[in-house]
This record gives structure tokens, C-alpha cells and sequence, in this order.
């Protein structure tokens, strides 16, 4: 069995509270979203840096929102999600997530720029889409350690529902500190969000470095 | 080359995962997270689950006497967990009173409140509450639970809009659900967020606050979240689970205390906390009391509160009334428990109340923490997410007029001694 590795240098993450009727808007029949909150969903935001991949290096950004993970033989997934907007920073990297992961893409390059600051200690990450800023996210850190996480992705397109596990390993933080914060502009790329109804302080930070994603397979549902 | 989800030195340890990991899981069979967790779970009791639910020997008092879930031996603790505030459900009278109802009327109430199960004692408990309080009526509940689940289900359709706080008590929140309404959370404590919520909703509105919050014991900003509220038109309910009998001039709540008795709409309170009895309880305008009986349906569809239980709680309420006195040396505690804590460098947190949060921060240490404190001599329960966010994991403290100083010294003393060697606090 072949697994696709992707090394990244830094990976960002919020998780942000939009209700359920928006969440609803843009799954699919069949997928449910979780609930923190009983009305509230979970927006899910991350932002790569990808240093080695088949691909080169490039960076992305994914929005995607939690679903409940397959309950399978084997290791339970600590979590699930169904992103429905991928963007990435070159032309290659998004056709290669298109063609192996059927990941439904924004289909221009995109701008991904990082800037840390507080000495280290929060990440910024701005992306820009169409000549314009779309989306700024800042994530903090809290204490390091070395993580093996396992998650599912689902994908669905015109073709058919696919489902891939992924494996996160390296240094990852977490916390639920209300520390960081999000900006989403009012932009074409936000088209799917009502960005009032989107608190802009993370529920969850995770920021993950010097570590790789290892993807099995993807497998048609 | 194995998968991804099967790698060689992947496999996740128990402390991997928590409670939250077990409640969603797609597939066809609603069994399928059972081998899961109990997979979890055979690893995750050992660890430190086992100091949930252990069992206690005789009377919640100060001393109890407690069966260890890992050793199962019975041991002789300080009791820093059991609510009774007050420490009234072991006083002679409520035994008594107790006694000499379930001579009277045998156990139990055998019926629903609104048939068979209402006996004259609980008309006039409903009563003497009530004229406590200083309202018209009162409705009882089986549990402060139905409380929430049956008053805001009573109140609220679908359509409407409840505005909850993020900490809210799970009964908060599945009163909200059961009335099909939508529910907006709010940051805890926090009336510009939830200025900026109302701002964008139209209908009925009720904003439901707590008098104190279970896990970090703080006290709710009323003036500033009532303004707001009736700003916008919105009508209040205050659970007083953890603050009736205890705050204002007469032990009425918070709502007493900062004098907004009457702006508040609805008052909810326990007989469990202070009183360390069972049930739950709305008071307001006798037509407010009367559409709640009619239409909630968590004690509609209950049996009533046993006759025995409510003679221990009239003679509870009459203490409470009659011994301000008892008010006056919980408050004298917590000041006490306050200042030792502070001069050991011990954090609790937000606490301004007798609910104190012992926070351990540390989501990895918290039980090994709660197992020596208890190995020590003190019975302290462990909260840890997913009650609480990640990383504020904490041991939850309970302070009861039947405290002495030597008991809350003991406990300090214990408690300092653990963190320190957990390098928790200096």
C-alpha cells in the first residue's frame, strides 16, 4: 500500500463557532456536522506551509467543517471533517489534490504568507485570492508535544463520496485560551460564510511543526 | 507499506482521549462506538476515571467515608466535594422531620403532580418557599434538571430565540433544545457579546444566566447582562442552582444581592446545593406558575417528590430562614479558605463564591494530583475536559458552613503540599 507524505514546516488551525444552518447550507445530504454547541457548528480554517511533497513546496489553505470520523476496525480517529474549499499557491499542488483526493479547489494560485510574532509565540497566516486579501488568521502557541493524531477527510464531487484517513505526526500545540483570532473579508472566496454570524476567536488553536501528513488511499464510499 | 491508520508506534495511549471522542461516529450500527470505548475505558479507569463515582459509605458531612474505586478499600476523608452547603440534610431536625413523614406516608408520592402525586406537604412547602423568596407562587420540580428542561420548554417555541450563556448547565441548554428553539451562546460572562447577538434577532427572547457557574464558582454579572437584556426586550430567568439560600439579605440569591429581585422575570433554584436535599424549583406571579403546570412537561410526566423528601425540606428551608447565622460562617470560610489560598499561592481562579476551582492546568497531571490529595486524606472530585476547556483541568472545591477552620487548614495544607510537588504552584 502506497502512502502520500506531505512534510510542512508550520500548519495553523482554528476552530470557530457558525451556526448549523450555515454548516448545513454546504454539506452534502449524508454528512452531518458536530456540534459543540447545541445550534453551533464547527468551521474549521487551516493554513500550510508544505516543504516536501511530490509536488515541491507550496502553501494552502483549507476550510472545512467537522463531521463525525467512520467508527472502523482498528484506531478511532480523533476527529473528522469535510473541507469544501481547498486553495493552494501553485498550479501544480491543486492539480494533483484534484486528481488524487478529489478536493474541490479554488481555481486560482492564491497567496500564502506566514509571519510570526510575539517572539515566536503566535503565527500569522494571510492568504490572498483575486489580488485581494481574503483571509488573516492568527493562532498562538501553548505547550509542545509530539503527536501521532489520526483524522478522516471526506470528499464528495460528481463522481461519487470518497473517504481518506490521514495521519499527523510531529510537534503539535493545543488550546481552547481564546488567544487567537480570525478576519474574514468580505471577498468572493468567503462567498459560503456568513463571516457576522463567524466568531472571530477560536474556540481550539492548533498549531502543528516539522511534521508530516502521511495519507492512505483514498477509498470510494 | 502498513497504513497510515495502523502504523507501527501510532497506537494512541488512553490519555489520547477523552470523554468527546466517544459521542459522534458515522456507520449503520448504533453500537459501533461501544468496542471503542470500552477499549478507552478499560485503560482510562485505572488511570485516573476510577475517582468519578466512588462510592460513599454514611452521610455527606464534613467527614466521609468513601469506598476507592482503584482499591476499593473504605477510607476516612475530609469532605471538600458534597454541595450541603449549609450543612443542613444531616441535621437532627431534617432526619426527623424525615422520619415522621415516611411514617405518615410510606416512600414515595406514587403519582404525577397533577393527578395523584401532590400531597398537602407539598402545597404548603410551595407555599412557605414561596413567601422565602418573596413571590406569588411556586412550582416544584422533581429535579433541578426538569427545572430548567420543563420551565424553559414551558416558556419557549420553536421560532424563538434563547440566549445562553457559554457555560451554561446542561439543563440550560436541553430546556433550549427541547423547545425547539433557536439557542444563541454568548461569551460567559460577557453582555457586550452578547449585546451584538441580540442585536440581530427578532421574536421572543429569553436570556437564561446563572447566580454562581458550577466549575469556575463565579459570580454572574447581572446589572450589566440584565441591561442589555431588557434593552432589547428580552424577558430573564437566573438559576440560582448554586446561590439561592446563600447571597442577598435574606438568602434569596444573586438577583437579591445586587438588588434586581424584581427586574429579574424568573427565578429557578435546587434544594440540592444548599439545602443537600433533592428537586428544583420557579417561582414568579401565580399566572406565570400556573401556564408552567400546565405545560411542563419534565414534571408533568414525573412522579412527584417523595413526601419524606419534602418534610426533610421544609425543615431545611425553616433553617435556613431562622439561621442567618449559618449564611454569616459560609461566607466566613470561603473568606478564610480565600486568604490561605492566596498566601500558598494556590489558583482559584475567578471564584468569588463558596464553588472554588483549584486549577491544576495541566490536563495530563490532573488525576495523578486528585489520586495523592485523596491518598492524603481529602475528598476533592477532578473536572477536566471535556467540562472544561483543554488545559484548565481542575479539582473542584465545595465549602460548607460545617466546616471548621481546622478542617479548611487541613485541606489547604494538603492541597499546597500536592501542587508543590507537582510544581503546580510555587
Amino acid at each position: 500500500m502506497s502512502l502520500t507524505r506531505y512534510g510542512y514546516r508550520n500548519a495553523i488551525n482554528g476552530f470557530f463557532e457558525f451556526p448549523t444552518e450555515n454548516a448545513r447550507r454546504i454539506l452534502p445530504r449524508g454528512i452531518e456536522p458536530v456540534e459543540p454547541h447545541h445550534g453551533s457548528s464547527v468551521l474549521a480554517v487551516t493554513v500550510f506551509h508544505f516543504h516536501e511533497s511530490e509536488v515541491g513546496e507550496y502553501g494552502e489553505v483549507v476550510y472545512a467543517i467537522l463531521t463525525p470520523p467512520r467508527v472502523e476496525d482498528g484506531r478511532l480517529p480523533q476527529g473528522a471533517f469535510f473541507p469544501w474549499q481547498v486553495a493552494t499557491t501553485s498550479k501544480a499542488s491543486r492539480e494533483h489534490a484534484i486528481e488524487r483526493w478529489h478536493l474541490p479547489h479554488w481555481m486560482d494560485d492564491v497567496g500564502v504568507d506566514f509571519e510570526p510574532s510575539n517572539e515566536g509565540r503566535s503565527l500569522t497566516a494571510r492568504v490572498e485570492a483575486e489580488g485581494s486579501l481574503a483571509l488573516e488568521m492568527t493562532i498562538t502557541d501553548h505547550s509542545w508535544n509530539e503527536v501521532s493524531h489520526l483524522y478522516q477527510s471526506f470528499q464528495q464531487d460528481d463522481e461519487g463520496r470518497y473517504m481518506c484517513n490521514i495521519l499527523f505526526e510531529g510537534e503539535k500545540s493545543e488550546h481552547e485560551e481564546e488567544t487567537g483570532r480570525i478576519k474574514l473579508h468580505e471577498h468572493p472566496f468567503n462567498r459560503d460564510i456568513e463571516i457576522s454570524e463567524v466568531f472571530e476567536q477560536p474556540f481550539r488553536e492548533m498549531w502543528m511543526r516539522d511534521g508530516h501528513q502521511l495519507f492512505d488511499p483514498l477509498r470510494t464510499l | 507499506m502498513e497504513p497510515a491508520h495502523n502504523k507501527a508506534g501510532a497506537k494512541p495511549g488512553f490519555e489520547e482521549y477523552d470523554y468527546s471522542n466517544f459521542y459522534y461516529g458515522a456507520g449503520d450500527d448504533p453500537l459501533n462506538l461501544l468496542t471503542p470505548f470500552a477499549r478507552w475505558w478499560r485503560d482510562a479507569v485505572p488511570n485516573g476515571y476510577y475517582l468519578y463515582q466512588e462510592a460513599l459509605e454514611d452521610a455527606p458531612t464534613t467527614h466521609v467515608r468513601v469506598r476507592n474505586g482503584k482499591t476499593k478499600q473504605v477510607q476516612d476523608l475530609l469532605n471538600l466535594a458534597s454541595y450541603n452547603y449549609l450543612g443542613i440534610s444531616y441535621r437532627p431536625e431534617v432526619k426527623q422531620a424525615a422520619i415522621e413523614a415516611v411514617e405518615k406516608y410510606g416512600l414515595g408520592a406514587s403519582g404525577s403532580p397533577i393527578l395523584s402525586g401532590t400531597f398537602g406537604i407539598h402545597e404548603r412547602f410551595a407555599e412557605e418557599l414561596a413567601a422565602f423568596k418573596g413571590k406569588e407562587a411556586t412550582i416544584i420540580f422533581p429535579t433541578g434538571y426538569s427545572a430548567n428542561v420543563g420551565f424553559i420548554s414551558a416558556l419557549m417555541r420553536s421560532g424563538d430565540t434563547v440566549f445562553l450563556d457559554q457555560y451554561s448547565h446542561a439543563s440550560i441548554v436541553d430546556g433550549a433544545i427541547l423547545a425547539k428553539s433557536k439557542t444563541v451562546f454568548f461569551r460567559h460572562n460577557n453582555p457586550l457579546d452578547l449585546e451584538r447577538k441580540m442585536a440581530r434577532v427578532k421574536g421572543k427572547k429569553l436570556v437564561v444566566v446563572e447566580g454562581v457557574y458550577s466549575m469556575d464558582g463565579d459570580v454572574c454579572t447581572l446589572p450589566e447582562i440584565l441591561e442589555v437584556t431588557k434593552r432589547h426586550g428580552a424577558r430573564m430567568l437566573i438559576d440560582e442552582a448554586h446561590s439561592t439560600f446563600l447571597f442577598g439579605p435574606n438568602g434569596r440569591g444573586v438577583a437579591e444581592h445586587y438588588g434586581l429581585d424584581k427586574e429579574v422575570d424568573f427565578h429557578l433554584g435546587t434544594f440540592s446545593k444548599s439545602l443537600g436535599g433533592q428537586g428544583g424549583f420557579v417561582c414568579g406571579s401565580q399566572d406565570l406558575i400556573d401556564y408552567v403546570v400546565a405545560f411542563s412537561r419534565s414534571r408533568f410526566f414525573s412522579c412527584n417528590l417523595s413526601p419524606v423528601l419534602v418534610a426533610g425540606l421544609r425543615a431545611g428551608l425553616q433553617i435556613a430562614s431562622e439561621e442567618p447565622e449559618l449564611r454569616a460562617k459560609l461566607w466566613s470560610n470561603v473568606a478564610f479558605l480565600r486568604r490561605r489560598f492566596e498566601e500558598e499561592g494556590v489558583d482559584i481562579g475567578k471564584s468569588n463564591s463558596q464553588v472554588m476551582p483549584v486549577m491544576v492546568n495541566n490536563d495530563a497531571k490532573v488525576f495523578a494530583v486528585a489520586e495523592k490529595i485523596q491518598d492524603r486524606g481529602l475528598f476533592l472530585n477532578p473536572v477536566t475536559y471535556p467540562a472544561v476547556p483543554k488545559h484548565k483541568s481542575r479539582l473542584r472545591i465545595s465549602v460548607s458552613a460545617a466546616h471548621s477552620e481546622e478542617d479548611l487548614e487541613k485541606a489547604v495544607g494538603i492541597i499546597a503540599g500536592v501542587l508543590r510537588e507537582e510544581d503546580i504552584c510555587r
